[in-house]
Parts: structure tokens; sequence; C-alpha cells
């Protein structure tokens, strides 16, 4: 499956397509041609190195030999385990150490990783093809495994198959987007982040060309500028993407947009009927899923100057996805008539094996149910939905402290975690998310103590956190209030916020 | 506006937003090396120099400004 829906189609586009651009990257571009020489070269060294865990460890910098290890690793059959080069290195090797990874490859010029062993992927020379898959890999094996926030103050490892991936692509093309050999695709995502696989897949798998953002740009600046200077047809964005570009939406020239994906967050309507007015040919679609469910699991098709389906402003996230099952369910695990709130939970080929050796959360985010005489294995979104008549999902909040910034998952209890550690175990801690003026998701964090400069606290939590997860707002406050079950009222402190 | 008197107004914009007290601008500053300058900080940066500045932002302008040196290049510019 994962051959027929994935290896082949690159393979295909790398023969059939050569002198096609696969890549632009830093405004460089990079043909078929050079892509299928640069993940040769790649998996004739891998093929040399001895290493036994399937499981490598990939630096995911924004260049050819990042994005040509990917699909290397996938023809040998292992699986990627990406390492963001911007994180603090104690995260990155903490990851390693709980994959137990044995080597990584790393197209750095000098690699961050000393105790381990670097396979140095920007110093290998082409000698000749070697692209044919590996035989006898199950698509039971993984294809890779991203780490999100965990509310214990580690990150958890979602292990995905190559059949995830395999079915998330056959359902991807049934929701009938097109993409061909001409079309020109913006990349918008990190690879610590599963749409980016999306990013990737649909323009390889099809010979189109993956346009990407460097590392140290602004995002939302250098996408407004790929979309309208190399006149992108196809992309997937954050809604705070536009969200940061609205201001400007009258300068930018959006025209060559034929589909464009909104995904990683709550999709406001009133932002994307602004939208249609600079990306006048586009058709908009709003995707939902968790990294659990393998990039996306329902979608939402919006009509263009007709009437969409929101809640609170907020569009639908449609139905799912044609190898997902989504029902909506009570506490104790029954089926919700349409129009009554409950969780989200999600069955089918793109759901994930679990999470890497966490057995505690394989028990708790996972179980099954018969539906229609049929045993599935379901996951806990941790989103509280409804379904109205027509069986259109309607998004309404989270169940627990998870927030998305940017796109990113984020637990406030790892925040409250790290905060805790540096401040002594006896301080309390809360952050909330809240969304700003500007309607942006940003983190306050509430300090149950005198005001105290900072610094050195948030020096800390940036050893141990990405940057998103650092909170933008800090308050001192000498006591917490309680509510009525005794806990510390979070309704009080987010009245704080201004 | 000379280039000080706009560094001297910059400065705590970038301290503030940034979370660093101890910040110092210099041209060839940017995004690559500050961890939190990101979109969203990126974005703070601007409204708030808008407001000190008292000026707007077209986004070919926000384009060019790849450093801290760039900007300054802007806001003299605009400030003239």
């Amino acid at each position: 499956m994962f051959e027929k829906e994935i290896l082949y189609p690159i393979l295909n586009s790398i023969k059939q397509f050569p002198a096609h651009n696969a890549f632009c990257i830093n405004e460089a571009h990079f043909t078929y041609a050079q892509l299928g020489q640069c993940v040769s070269k790649i998996r004739t060294a891998l093929q040399q190195c001895s290493y036994k865990s399937t499981n490598v460890g990939l630096v995911i910098n924004d260049d050819l030999e990042s994005y040509a290890s990917i699909i290397a690793l996938w023809l040998e059959g292992n699986c990627y385990v990406p390492l963001h080069p911007d994180w603090p290195l104690e995260r990155c090797l903490d990851i390693c150490e709980q994959v137990e990874l044995d080597l990584v490859l790393d197209s750095s010029k000098k690699s961050r990783y000393d105790g381990i062993q670097v396979l140095h992927t920007s110093e290998l020379v082409y000698e000749k093809d070697y692209l044919e898959p590996k035989e006898g890999v199950s698509d039971e094996d993984l294809a890779y495994i991203l780490f999100t926030s965990g509310s214990t103050g580690k990150p958890k490892g979602v292990m995905l198959m190559r059949k995830n991936v395999a079915a998330f692509m056959d359902s991807f093309w049934k929701t009938g987007i097109v993409i061909t050999e001409e079309d020109r695709c913006l990349q918008a995502f990190d690879l610590t982040f599963d749409v980016s696989v999306q990013s990737y897949l649909v323009a390889l798998t099809k010979g189109a060309c993956c346009y990407t953002i460097p590392y140290g740009q602004i995002k939302y600046i250098y996408a407004s500028g790929l979309i309208e200077d190399h006149k992108l047809t196809f992309g997937a964005m954050a809604p705070s993407m536009l969200r940061y570009l609205k201001p400007y939406f009258e300068e930018i020239d959006a025209t060559s947009l034929k589909a464009c994906i909104l995904t990683a967050e709550a999709c406001p309507l009133n932002l994307m009927e602004d939208w249609y007015q600079c990306a006048t040919n586009t058709e908009l679609y709003d995707f939902y899923g968790p990294t659990e469910c393998t990039i996306y699991c329902t979608y939402y098709k919006l009509t263009k100057g007709g009437k969409n389906k929101t809640l609170n402003g907020i569009i639908s996230i449609g139905k799912p996805l044609a190898n997902c099952v989504g029902l909506i369910l009570d506490e104790s695990g029954n089926e919700l008539p349409s129009g009554e709130k409950g969780e989200l939970c999600i069955a089918g080929d793109q759901v994930t094996k679990g999470y890497w050796k966490n057995p505690e959360k394989n028990e708790s985010s996972f179980f099954n149910k018969e539906v229609d005489g049929k045993k599935m294995r379901f996951y806990h979104t941790g989103d509280l939905c409804y379904k109205d008549e027509d069986g259109d999902i309607m998004y309404s909040g989270r169940l627990d402290h998870q927030a998305k910034i940017q796109g990113f998952r984020v637990e406030m209890g790892e925040i409250e975690y790290h905060a805790r550690e540096f401040l002594g175990g006896g301080t309390n801690v809360v952050c909330l998310a809240f969304d700003n003026k500007d309607a942006l998701t940003e983190i306050a964090m509430f300090i149950e103590s005198n005001e105290f400069n900072p610094d050195e606290m948030l020096a800390y939590m940036r050893t141990k956190m990405p940057s998103y997860m650092i909170p933008t707002r800090l308050f001192y406050v000498p006591e917490f209030q309680l509510n009525m079950n005794g806990k510390i009222d979070k309704n009080i402190l987010k009245s704080l916020i201004k | 506006m000379n280039k000080n008197e706009i560094i001297e107004k910059l400065t705590p914009i970038f301290r503030e937003v940034l979370e660093m007290s101890d910040l110092v601008l210099a041209d060839e500053l940017s995004a690559n090396d500050v961890d939190n300058w990101t979109s969203l900080t990126h974005m703070l940066i601007m409204t708030k120099i808008e407001e000190t500045f008292g000026i707007t932002f077209k986004l070919k302008e926000l384009k060019k400004l790849q450093n801290v040196g760039d900007m300054i290049t802007v806001l003299e510019e605009k400030t003239k």
C-alpha cells in the first residue's frame, strides 16, 4: 500500500519528469533528476553505515539533503525522527534517547550530535542510481515518529506506520483536489509538524514543485512573497498566517492559487471571506486532524459567496475523510445524536499505532468499540464537537489544557512543569492560552509570587522548550484565589489579561 | 529621525517583545539570531513600531526587512 501510494509515485516523478523542478529552496531550484541523485547517494551511504535501530534521526535543515533523506530512509524501510535545528539540544537528545537512535542524518556543516553516529549527508558524492524500494518491508513498519508536547513535562512520540501514510494519501486524493506536474506547491511547515508531510508528498507524488520557507525568515511574509513571485497554485497554511497578512491583503496578488487548505488551527469564516478577495480563483478547504490520525481526518470545502457552516464564527471541520470514521461520543463511549456535544473520536487506517514506549498514554488515549458489528480501534481527540443533521462536524473547543500556538500543539502542563522546575517545587504556576486583540493565540503565565526579574527563568525555559512554547505575557499574583472546588480559580486569573 | 534616535526608540520595543532585557540592537541582528523572534513576535514588534513612530508599513517594505539594519534604513526614510 505504501509503495503504491507513496514510493512508486515519487519514483515515477523522478523518472518521468527529470528536468522538472522538484524543489525551490531559498530561491534555488532543484530538478527531479537532482532529487533522484541526492536520494541515491544518501541511500548508498546508509547501506554502508552499521546501525541497529530502524528509527533514524534526521536533522531537518531547509535543504535538498533533508528531504532526500526522508525518501532514502523510506526506500530502505526505515523511519525518520525529525530533530529540529532550532530546538534546544537537550530536547533533541531526549528524543534520541527515548527512541534509542543509533544513527542521525545531518546535512549541517557542523553537527550538534557528538555521542551518536552521524551520517553527514551534505558531504556525499553521487555515483549511481539506487532507487528500488527494499523488498520485504511491511506496511506495519513505521514511516515517521513525531514528538508533540506532553502534559507531564516530557514530549511524547507519535508512531505513524507506512499504512497510515498510505491511507492518508488515498483519503487526500479522494477529496477531489487535483495536482499535476504543472503545479507549484507551498511547503510552509517545519518537518517536525505533520502538515509538512502532506505538503511535500502532494507535490512529489505528482511531479510538482515544492516551495519551502527558509529558517530565519518570517513565515507569513516569505510565504506571501512565494505565492506572488512564483505564482504558487496550491498550499496549506495555518489560519494565523493569514491573520498576520490580513492588514496587507489589498497588496497581495494570490490569483494564481487554485486550491488552498487551512489547517492546524480553528479557522474563522470572516478571515476566509476576506482571503477570497485576494485569492480570487481559489477553492478553500478547512482540514482538521491530530498527528495521531495522520495529518488530516476530516475536511470541509467552503462555498465562495455562499453559506458556510460555522459555530461561533469558526468554520465546520466537515466530514471524515474516506479512510476515517469519526463519531461523537459521550463519557461512557455511547454515540450521541446529532446536535449534542461530545468528544470527537476517530478510527480507521490512519490512526497511529500509539505513543512510543508510553503504555499509560496508550491505555488512556485509545479504546475499542463496535461499529456496525465491526470492532474498531478509536483515538480520543480531546476535541469537543457535535454533528449537525447533515453529518458535518462543528468544533467547539478542547476538553483539556492543550492549545494551538501558531499551529503547534502545546500542553499548558509542560510549560508549567518547566517553570516550576526552575522556581522550585513550592511555587504555583498556571499557564493559560488566550486570544489577543488580533485574535492570535498567546500564552500567559501566572506565577504566585511577588514580581521578580524573569530573564533567568525565561532563559532556562528556552533551554527546555521550542520558542513557541515560551509564554509571551507574565503576571505575578501574590496569592491565587481558589474556586468552590478548592482549585485555583483560572477565571479570575484569565480576567487579569487585558 | 537619525539612526541613533531610531535605535533608542527601537531598543525598548525589541527588549519587551523578545523578553530580553539586555538585548543590544546591531545592524546585522536578524530573526536567525534570536530564538523567539518568530512570526508572532515579529508581528508584535511591527505593530509597536507603527504605533511608536506613527507610521504604517506596506507588505512590500516588510519583505525587504532582513535585519535590524534594514529596519533602521526604512524607518529613516519614513520619518524624514
